[in-house]
């Protein structure tokens, strides 16, 4: 078993570990659960090493490639009949959301620290999910694709319905309908590509071999990407995700808003756009324009929001709105910003969530209003909370600025397929979203965090405690690593966007 | 040869009724075993055939690949349904149901329909076709209404007898129309009927006949009431075994017999499929009672059978099989745990469920997840054999209907939540405690549920499967 099995498999291993403690031992799963997704980020780490020295070569053939590389490819026949198989590897973009995945189940297990009903159960079904997560970035066979991708959705509805807060049965029935009704639409779409292309493989690569009809692109393109898009949020399809998250736990919020949104994008991306290049041009306008609504949806949305929850929520409908916007624009700049754009939304309201869950855990509100001068009291969450505000609003330095600046130039510099003045006007709108981040961000934090304590109970809590200030550390560095340094990590993803550009281009 | 497993049945079946002549009323719970015993020597002997048989009586009855799988399907459905049945008919179950005597005859005309059933699968000629349909089909009003006391029981049997009565006499007309047009009762050879409307109105007749065996829309009317009158473990009974002997039809019909004409057809099939399964789906969510549930799932799930009729290819035998057998085992699994719950509490509606994974977490672990493969839920078989079937669909051009499948299998989603939500989120009775569970149903369930996970991940019952059929359609004679 290689390194790429070991990765998906690892929280599945961790969850059998857990799920064996016995139940007056339950202190203990909490330790094993952060040993284990440990070694999960200890994996990815090694990954993204390999991958470099192994990809470092390739940088230059790529630019010209037209089919995805893949590295540690691993292949088992499965239904072999069928032409189903196990098939998994990485590229660049794996590399990037295996990266984010594994420090935010890292991350969200340390949040998840104070967590004492059914302790159990919670852990094993968060693994579980961590599981999918991280099949459906290294799967490369569209049924083990979809096994993984629907697993990845599952489990929220008892993590929501059982651990989470406020109407938690109606929110994660919304959720997991909604997600699953979007990921039918993908499975019409993955056995049309079985059936269509005449191969009988689900293997994603081999399917890229094909040229689909223009008519078949066309209409299978806004399936391919509607469907994934109610998983990354796409305007008007974005409803479950302000319910969901705010109703949800703190490690759910962290693992959904920062990694499951993201499958919806990355789909679109590798999936989308990789098999239905022509569609994509047909219809990239389109979700273009429907993206900005998104984009600025969100964040107006987000400007009226008292809970904090709700408010971060709808601050993700917005920057969601951004990876589908890069991935709409259809150009290098734009495939690149989103996929930074992942990864740094994923960090950052990774960070958001976890804080909010500490915020919430000392004060047991989480209505901006009737909260005032903690940072006073607990001056490490005040301090990152502020981080992740700053790079949500795209300030210089931090992450979000590499992402959101790539989009923005993705869109401003246009494409060959359709209208650059539409595109430069639509980009321009998106942009003004920025402004309103800020007025929010900044609005919201002030409020909670500044000027004097509102109530005097505030007075007696405490700050981050030592597995707190680990997780809000890590994200926080994080943040900045990418935001500082990003060549690194625009180099590890670029080559693996050539293929999806040149399939565009013919 | 072939027959041996049909003639253990039956011997086991007389043994039964003759046993029960000598023994006392506290000996009778040795029926129930003598059953299951016979049952697993059936088992056996069904593996033991050699898959590839032959024809017997004059081609009256002929055994191949398929049969040897429905055989397998039937016997298991059968045994599964003994040993769920054990506790109440032996009235061990802490909540009794009034008027479950005669265990002999309980065990006996249940072993009848399973004889019917199996011959049904190897008939190869209108009369035997129809004799052993009605074999399996008739002692099965009896089960329906065993409840004696209880009148929805009796009204459960008297729905069952006129709705399959008639269906099964507007069947026989179609049948006797055929025969006069093709002038054969060779099942093989009625394709050599002239095409006329006269032919196309009987073929409307046999499939009306063929519906209402698989509850498949606008046939399904009856199933909701007869399942819920009967008493559970034969409302397991006939949502599998029942439901198998549709499919069996449908096999008899569509494949054997229609094949030709099916690609005419296919808009009409498709869009049955749809309305069956959306009504299924969309009535069972308003339903309480759990039993009534299960009968609109089942009726939806017809619908996902249907998918797998649309394309007259090879890899369409071994989908539909793969999935019946999958069906079974969930749907087996999910009846254990009503029927253990029944048995120790009395409760059989939904809102009833609450707080069950608290009280039993490893039996409500086990129901959810087989609630969770009837939903399609990956990586469980029940999503594995529906994504075979969809693959049949999409493969026949008809992209649409997996889109209403797909969608639906997440409104069917919703409802099993609905029972999810009950044991896992809702808080526990008041005074809730452990609920013992017999180590039969215990075991029985547990094995339904390494069924329901393995089915879905380890390829080698698929395989298996899809080597032996694949190669039905080309040896069906042209």
């Amino acid at each position: 078993m290689g390194l790429v099995s070991w990765i998906i498999i690892m929280p599945f291993l961790t969850m059998l570990a857990v799920v064996s403690v016995p139940d007056r031992h339950w202190r203990m799963i909490r330790w094993i659960s952060a040993f284990g997704t440990g070694i999960s980020l200890a994996l990815a780490v090694t990954l993204t090493v390999r991958f470099w020295h192994a990809a470092a070569g390739d940088a230059t053939t790529m630019i010209a490639a037209k089919a995805t590389k893949l590295y540690f490819v691993e292949r088992i026949p499965w239904f072999e009949s069928l032409g189903i198989q196990y098939f998994v590897g990485t590229d660049g973009i794996s590399v990037a959301m295996v990266i984010l995945t594994s420090i935010i189940i890292f991350t969200g297990s340390l949040a998840s620290w104070y967590v004492d009903n059914r302790v159990k159960e919670f852990y094993a079904l968060l693994l579980l999910l961590v599981t999918g997560v991280f099949g459906v970035f290294l799967s490369f066979d569209l049924f083990l694709f979809f096994m993984f991708y629907e697993l990845a959705v599952l489990p929220m509805y008892l993590l929501i319905g059982i651990w989470g807060t406020g109407p938690k049965e109606y929110s994660a029935m919304k959720l997991t309908l909604m997600l699953l009704v979007g990921s039918a639409f993908v499975l019409v779409g993955f056995l049309a590509f079985y059936h269509v292309s005449g191969l009988k493989t689900f293997d994603l690569i081999r399917l890229g071999e094909i040229a689909y009809a223009d008519g078949f692109q066309r209409w299978m393109f806004p399936m391919i990407f509607v469907g994934f898009g109610v998983l990354g949020a796409l305007y008007p399809l974005h409803t479950w995700s302000p319910d969901g998250h705010s109703s949800a736990p703190t490690a759910v919020s962290m693992l959904h808003a920062g990694v499951l949104m993201k499958l919806g994008g990355y789909g679109a991306l590798r999936i989308g756009i990789y098999l239905l290049p022509e569609g994509a041009k047909w219809w990239g306008i389109f979700f273009m324009a429907l993206t900005t609504i998104n984009i600025l949806y969100g964040a107006l949305g987000a400007i009226r929001q008292t809970d904090l929850k709700y408010f971060t929520a709808y601050s993700s409908v917005s920057h969601c709105g951004f990876v589908l916007f890069g991935v709409a624009t259809l150009n290098m700049m734009g495939f690149k910003g989103a996929v930074l754009q992942m990864f740094s939304h994923g960090i950052m309201t990774g960070l958001f969530f976890g804080l909010i869950g500490m915020v919430y855990g000392r004060t047991h509100t989480r209505v901006i209003p009737e909260m005032g001068g903690l940072g006073k009291v607990m001056p490490w969450l005040a301090t990152t909370f502020y981080i992740a505000g700053l790079a949500s609003l795209g300030l210089p330095g931090l992450s979000g600025f590499v992402a959101e600046t790539h989009v923005f130039l993705g869109g401003f510099f246009g494409n060959d397929f359709s209208s650059h003045l539409l595109m430069k006007t639509l980009t321009i709108i998106a942009t003004m979203s920025i402004v309103v981040t800020a007025v929010y961000v900044l609005r919201g934090l002030a409020q909670v965090f500044q000027g004097p304590i509102t109530d005097h109970h505030f007075d007696e809590l405490t700050d981050a405690t030592w597995p707190e200030r680990i997780a809000t550390g890590v994200l926080v560095a994080t943040l900045l690593v990418v935001g500082l340094l990003p060549g690194p990590f625009i180099n590890l993803i670029e080559p693996s966007i050539y293929p999806l550009l040149n399939r565009l281009h013919g | 040869m072939f027959m041996c497993p049909h003639f253990t049945v039956i011997a086991t079946a007389f043994a039964v009724l003759l046993i029960d002549l000598f023994l006392q009323e506290r000996q009778r719970w040795l029926l129930g075993t003598v059953t299951a015993g016979g049952l697993v020597l059936a088992f056996l002997a069904a593996v033991m055939t050699p898959i590839h048989g032959g024809a017997m009586f004059g081609g009256r009855f002929e055994a191949n690949a398929v049969t040897w799988w429905f055989n397998i399907i039937f016997i298991l459905a059968a045994l599964v349904t003994v040993i769920i049945s054990m506790d109440m008919v032996n009235g061990n179950a802490k909540v009794r149901v009034r008027g479950m005597g005669a265990r002999g005859e309980y065990f006996a005309v249940m072993l009848f329909t399973l004889t019917g059933m199996m011959y049904f699968a190897a008939a190869r000629d209108l009369v035997t076709f129809y004799v052993s349909l009605e074999l399996a089909t008739i002692p099965m009003f009896a089960l329906a209404s065993w409840r004696r006391e209880d009148a929805k029981s009796g009204e459960a049997g008297l729905k069952y007898v006129i709705l399959a009565m008639i269906s099964s006499s507007l069947m026989l007309y179609g049948l006797a129309l055929i025969y006069g047009l093709s002038g054969t009762s060779s099942l093989t050879h009625l394709a050599l009927a002239k095409q006329s409307p006269l032919l196309w109105f009987a073929v409307a007749l046999v499939l009306a006949g063929a519906g209402a065996k698989f509850t498949v829309a606008p046939f399904h009317f009856w199933a909701a009431d007869v399942y819920e009158g009967a008493p559970t473990p034969i409302t397991a009974y006939l949502s599998v075994a029942s439901k198998c002997t549709g499919l069996v039809f449908m096999f008899q019909f569509m494949f054997v017999f229609f094949s030709e004409w099916l690609s005419n057809m296919g808009f009409l099939f498709a869009s049955i499929a749809a309305i069956t399964m959306t009504i299924g789906n969309t009535v069972a969510i308003v339903q309480t009672n759990i039993k009534r549930f299960m009968a609109f799932s089942s009726i939806s799930q017809a619908g996902y059978f249907l998918m797998g009729f649309l394309s007259p290819q090879a890899p369409a035998v071994p989908a539909l099989l793969y999935y019946m057998l999958i069906y079974l085992v969930s749907n087996m699994g999910v009846f254990t745990a009503i029927i253990w719950y029944a048995n120790e509490t009395g409760r059989e509606d939904i809102d009833e469920y609450h707080g069950l994974s608290r009280t039993n977490p490893l039996m409500a672990l086990m129901m959810m997840v087989c609630l969770f493969s009837l939903a399609g839920i990956p990586p469980l078989s029940g999503f594995v054999g529906k994504f075979f079937l969809f693959s049949i669909a999409s493969s026949a051009g008809y992209h649409w209907l997996v889109a209403v499948a797909a969608v639906n299998s997440t409104i069917s989603l919703y409802y099993y939540l609905r029972v999810v939500r009950q044991m896992y989120i809702e808080p526990v009775y008041p005074d809730a405690q452990f609920i013992p569970v017999p180590k039969k149903m215990v075991w029985t369930e547990g094995f339904l549920f390494a069924a329901v996970l393995l089915l879905g991940i380890v390829p080698t019952l698929y395989e298996h499967i899809h080597a032996d059929t694949v190669g039905w359609f080309a040896a069906l004679p042209k």
